[in-house]
């Protein structure tokens, strides 16, 4: 099935269609979701989230960037989506226990284990993904698709609908933060 | 800072290279469609969130002050209205706002 072929398909509400695009990108989708919210079934919901959303608005894509563009961006969008709203719990759980409305202690997030590291690597990507955690949104969007999804700077560009030269900065201010945080940590 | 340190910092940095796409889980699909299905019936289940069901608590409550004070005011008016008009039956009847009725004292004897 080509791109427009499947465009047509989900335009005129074909399950066989929309078959095909979830098990085309699935893959893909949830490995960005993962590597953003760092948690498999937060990811699952946010590729889930993302397909209904394709499926809804697939009339209103005006297919002036491919198919996977327009769905590594609704990707990124949920699974940010999905952080600020994790953020904004955690700071309503903090003043409830401040208030002493909830005297359970805060509960610490697991180290997170992408399943697609290499075994020997995984206590160091570990401690890599704690601190991707802690980069801004748009330097975290940029270093998970380009190091995660194998994405190279011109897609990583279309994607966040930026320059290639401002996706090198944002690539370059990573590394440096990255960089910072790790030395900060003990040894 | 030393060689060593840095040497570990870029061996975290490069710990993503050659790592492979995570799949996705098992029957995806499956609980996908029974999501996209759940959704479509259960259209008014927003309704049942707890921010819309006190908004519709407050709105009744509100609704519920604004015709009492209405009602109260209203009431307030007739009654004013009414007294008066029995206040003046009153008088009319036992002829207290009658002033022609002068009595001389003298005829009496």
């Amino acid at each position: 099935m080509t791109e427009f072929e499947l465009i047509q398909g989900l335009r005129n509400g074909d399950e066989t269609a929309f078959r095909f695009l979830v098990d085309t990108y699935q893959d893909r989708v949830f490995n960005t979701a993962m590597g953003i919210v760092q948690n498999a079934e937060d990811a699952e919901d946010v590729a889930q989230e993302v397909f209904i959303q394709v499926f809804r608005s697939i009339q209103q894509f005006k297919a002036e960037s491919k198919l996977s563009t327009w769905i590594y961006r609704i990707t990124t969008t949920r699974a940010l989506d999905l952080l600020r709203s994790r953020k904004s719990k955690k700071r309503f759980g903090f003043i409830q226990r401040l208030l002493g409305d909830n005297n359970e202690p805060a509960q610490e997030i697991p180290d997170f284990n992408h399943p697609g590291i290499q075994l020997d690597r995984k206590e160091k990507a570990a401690r890599l993904f704690k601190v991707i955690g802690q980069l801004p949104e748009n330097q975290k969007i940029a270093f998970t698709l380009h190091k995660l999804e194998d994405l190279s700077y011109q897609e990583v560009s279309e994607v966040m609908q930026t320059t290639v030269a401002a996706v090198e900065s944002l690539m370059h201010r990573a590394r440096q933060n990255l960089r910072k945080l790790l030395e900060k940590e003990p040894d | 800072m030393n060689t060593e340190k840095e040497n570990r910092i870029d061996e975290i940095l490069n710990s993503l290279e050659g790592c492979t796409r995570a799949a996705a889980p098992a029957f995806f699909y499956t609980r996908l469609k029974a999501r996209m299905e759940k959704e479509t019936t259960g259209t008014h289940s927003w309704m049942l969130r707890p921010a819309f069901t006190l908004a519709g608590l407050l709105l009744i409550l509100v609704v519920n002050v604004f015709v009492l004070y209405n009602r109260s005011t209203a009431f307030k008016e007739n009654t004013a209205g009414v007294e008066t008009e029995s206040i003046q039956s009153l008088a009319a009847e036992y002829r207290l706002n009658d002033n022609s009725n002068q009595y001389d004292l003298n005829q009496v004897k």
